[in-house]
């Protein structure tokens, strides 16, 4: 996929770590220069960094992505530092809680959830459409398997991932006529999260590959990453509103 | 004894009470027991269209975060009471959340999200003995009817194949008292598409 984002500016939400790190890594080893938008400088400015090292034009821009004026100020930061804006690929996620029902989760968890994954599509979505339109671009938002099928141990996580879904398909009809594409990834891969989780629950991960066709949980840069760099790429010019399962085979029936 | 319903919302919420005689109708939430819950609370600014970028993030509040958050808290207040009658849990969503609506974009978040909210609910209240649901309804279940007549011209493949919308008195009420049946009961986080066969996805 090398130069097939040549001449392309992306930023990436929470791309600190995790998923998003893994996406900012493919984009820019396909040319993109890329901005690395993330809540802490301690791990946005590294990831940034090890860009640059790689020979990579990217940048950081602190923001927290449930505050509007964060939002507006990351889009400024990237039309100032690198001159267009192409590509949004909206990751970040606020932490889901401990597993459990509806009833037992922490009211600011339910807050949290909603302001990261809804408030935060819609603030990007507004911020970038002007630039976005200008150059034809793409807007990528990650969901969640869970997006599709529910969830009983994270059912609000569940919620705003769906919500997202019913987001995109929506603006991909809105925007098609701007010459816009929008679209979604919905992953399993090893983000922090998951670490976290097979970490306290030392079956979780045996159980997750033995129940994944292809066997293994998915690696951040290298079976996520090019999946954003397709979708945003000439090659899916003709997809748009779609959300691909990234996972293995793990969720053949969604 | 009649059988308890908690019907939350209005426009379509009261057409679907009108349709249930037999019940008692509770409205705001806090009886102690409940045998259904339906759904159905959409601001007038999630139903009007408006482009994305023209709302404010005010508005987006109001029109998708705000009832999202309703729908939740809606859940967890009624957990309880829905347990003490082995109940079940509906909401019902416009087709636009699973079909994209141009102009309806925080509709359709908030209906795609209560849809999944439901799927979820399902795969834990059952150990519980209740159950949960999704249907959804053509857009004039919704919408003013020139818009939702301009979404059926826009993205229907075809007339409805009964000539007609069904009507939510005479024709949803009575799905949804049938998933409130002991018969529905293996019926557990469906997403039920009941508007006459106008769109037929997935």
């Amino acid at each position: 996929m090398t130069g097939l984002l040549a001449d392309k500016v992306a930023i990436v939400t929470g791309a600190g770590q995790g998923v998003g790190e893994g996406i900012a890594r493919a984009l820019a080893d396909a040319a993109a220069a890329v901005v690395i938008a993330a809540r802490r400088a301690e791990n946005g400015e590294p990831a940034a960094a090890a860009l640059r090292e790689r020979g990579h034009e990217a940048s950081f821009v602190r923001c927290d992505v449930t505050i509007e004026a964060d939002v507006a100020a990351a889009i400024e930061h990237t039309i100032d530092t690198h001159g267009q804006l192409d590509i949004v690929v909206h990751n970040a996620v606020s932490p889901p809680g401990p597993p459990g029902p509806v009833q037992a989760v922490d009211p600011d968890v339910i807050t949290a959830q909603i302001a990261t994954s809804t408030t935060a599509s819609y603030l990007f979505a507004r911020a970038a459409h002007p630039h976005l339109a200008a150059n034809g671009g793409t807007m990528i938002l990650l969901t969640s398997p869970a997006g599709m099928e529910g969830s009983g141990n994270l059912p609000v996580y569940a919620t705003v991932k769906g919500a997202q879904r019913g987001l995109l398909k929506s603006l991909a009809r809105e925007w098609g006529p701007d010459g816009i594409r929008v679209n979604a990834i919905a992953p399993v891969a090893w983000t922090p999260a998951m670490t976290t989780a097979t970490q306290a629950n030392p079956t979780l991960q045996a159980r997750l590959e033995a129940r994944t066709p292809l066997g293994r949980i998915g690696d951040p840069e290298t079976d996520i990453g090019p999946v954003a760099v397709f979708l945003a790429s000439d090659m899916a010019r003709h997809m748009t509103g779609q959300t691909m399962a990234v996972d293995g085979g793990r969720y053949l029936g969604l | 004894m009649a059988r308890r319903a908690l019907i939350v919302g209005t426009g379509v919420a009261d057409r679907i009470a009108a349709g249930l005689p037999g019940w008692e109708i509770e409205r705001t939430p806090g009886a102690e027991s409940l045998d259904l819950v339906v759904w159905a609370d959409y601001p007038a600014a999630a139903c009007t269209p408006r482009r994305l970028t023209d709302l404010s993030l005010a508005e987006w509040d109001e029109a998708c975060d705000r009832p999202l958050r309703a729908v939740i808290d809606l859940a967890r207040e009624t957990h309880e009471a829905l347990a003490a009658n082995s109940g079940t849990f509906v909401v019902l969503v416009p087709l636009m959340a699973s079909a994209g609506g141009a102009e309806y974009t925080a509709l359709a978040s908030l209906g795609e999200g209560i849809r999944l909210l439901a799927k979820s609910l399902a795969k834990t209240w059952g150990a519980d003995g209740i159950t949960a649901h999704s249907i959804t309804l053509d857009p004039h279940a919704f919408l003013a009817a020139r818009d939702a007549a301009g979404i059926a011209a826009d993205n229907a493949l075809h007339d409805p194949p009964l000539g007609r919308v069904p009507d939510d008195t005479d024709d949803i009420a009575p799905i949804i008292e049938w998933l409130a049946s002991g018969t529905a009961a293996p019926l557990v986080g469906s997403s039920l598409v009941v508007d006459g066969g106008l769109w037929m996805p997935g």
